[in-house]
């Protein structure tokens, strides 16, 4: 009786809700503790998450709407998030006074070139419109990215797999091509992680060493925020 | 004895961080509804992003007021925008049709920005770092 109680929660919309609200958590976290103690791409959260969420809310066939009652709270903590990026300006601000010229031409060469280099290569490649249009911020981080996607006509959920394509192809290309390109100044490496690849870049950039991870998070914020405040201007060039 | 002295710094540290975080979320309410009211074209993040950076700025609230919340925030960022990841589900055909398409053009960009970008740093830091180098020395050639 007590069982069939336990079933017929589980199985009905609240329970299910619950359900994917759990399992959303303990995936993330599960693929945190398990990429602490092996260091392969493939299990880096941001690679394994997604997948095994996806895998399992597509063969349980729990629809949309249900997945997203609880979990859209996850969703409305981005904006606190990106409020919260104020503390490390504030901490490094005697980097960002040392180095103002190599900050401020990396954000801006990295802002354009990631706008630019969607906008070209979607006139060669034939792609959906909904889908180049949501490329053109691919390359900043989430919370920014979904606030500026609106502005090119980009559809967020489109935007959002974009950007976390972009954040594992940059893990996975910055060693060979910073060795082929010969960058080795830590600031170098810094921001052109945080510029290609926002907060998975920042995250290898720690890897790589401390003050590049510090400068690829610095990279990431501003020109995320560059791209908020640019974006309605920056859509009349590209759309 | 030691175990409930652990047992307390634990129970201090997450009442903090999620007095913290509650603070952050406040914030955030205050700022999404005043850009609203104002039907401001800077998004209230961002407005909240400057408050509390002229905050500690001006020292009006000590760093570590919201040290622990922004360090779980930044931190966990990925779990925050797992759900709209989770919903392309809805674009299945889309990217079956255009999977490889889609993969060609997010590695050619990506390359193109880590390289692009790179090269500017590289040569820019070389630059600024000789200058500052210079301004130092200046600096104590007037001292001595």
């Amino acid at each position: 009786m007590a069982n069939s109680n336990v079933v017929d929660f589980v199985m009905s919309q609240t329970g299910l809700a619950l359900f994917s609200l759990l399992l959303t958590v303990f995936c993330y976290f599960g693929a945190k503790r398990l990429y602490k103690y092996h260091r392969v791409w493939w299990l880096a959260p941001i690679v394994l998450a997604p997948i095994v969420i996806t895998l399992l809310v597509f063969n349980l066939e729990i629809p949309l709407p249900t997945y997203f009652e609880y979990t859209h709270w996850l969703m409305a903590m981005l904006a606190p998030a990106t409020i919260a990026f104020a503390l490390p300006i504030y901490r490094e601000r005697k980097l960002i006074r040392q180095y103002p010229l190599t900050i401020a031409l990396g954000v801006l060469a990295g802002l354009f070139l990631g706008m630019i280099s969607s906008w070209l290569l979607v006139k060669f490649v034939p792609l959906p419109v909904e889908l180049s249009k949501s490329l053109l911020v691919r390359s900043v981080s989430t919370p920014f990215a979904l606030e500026a996607t609106s502005a090119f006509g980009g559809v967020p959920e489109l935007t959002a797999m974009m950007v976390l394509i972009t954040g594992v192809i940059g893990m996975l290309v910055c060693e060979p091509l910073f060795k082929f390109m010969r960058i080795r100044t830590s600031l170098g490496k810094g921001v052109a992680l945080g510029a290609s690849a926002h907060g998975a870049g920042a995250a290898k950039a720690n890897e790589i060493g401390q003050q590049e991870g510090v400068i690829a998070s610095l990279t990431m914020i501003f020109i995320g925020i560059a791209m908020v405040l640019g974006a309605p201007i920056f859509a009349l060039i590209f759309i | 004895m030691s175990f409930l002295q652990a047992t307390i710094r634990q129970c201090r540290h997450w009442a903090l961080l999620l007095t913290q975080i509650g603070l952050f979320c406040l914030l955030s309410f205050a700022c999404h509804w005043f850009a609203t009211w104002t039907h401001s074209p800077i998004p209230g993040s961002v407005i909240g992003l400057a408050v509390l950076l002229f905050l500690l700025g001006f020292k009006l609230i000590p760093e570590n007021a919201v040290q622990l919340g922004a360090a779980w925030l930044i931190g966990e960022l990925l779990l925050f925008f797992i759900p709209p990841v989770i919903s392309v589900i809805k674009y299945e055909a889309l990217f079956e049709q255009y999977g490889t398409n889609i993969l060609f053009t997010l590695v050619m960009g990506s390359v193109c920005v880590m390289f692009g970008t790179g090269f500017v740093v590289d040569r820019v830091f070389r630059f600024e770092r000789q200058l500052n180098i210079k301004k130092q020395a200046r600096r104590h050639a007037k001292a001595a």
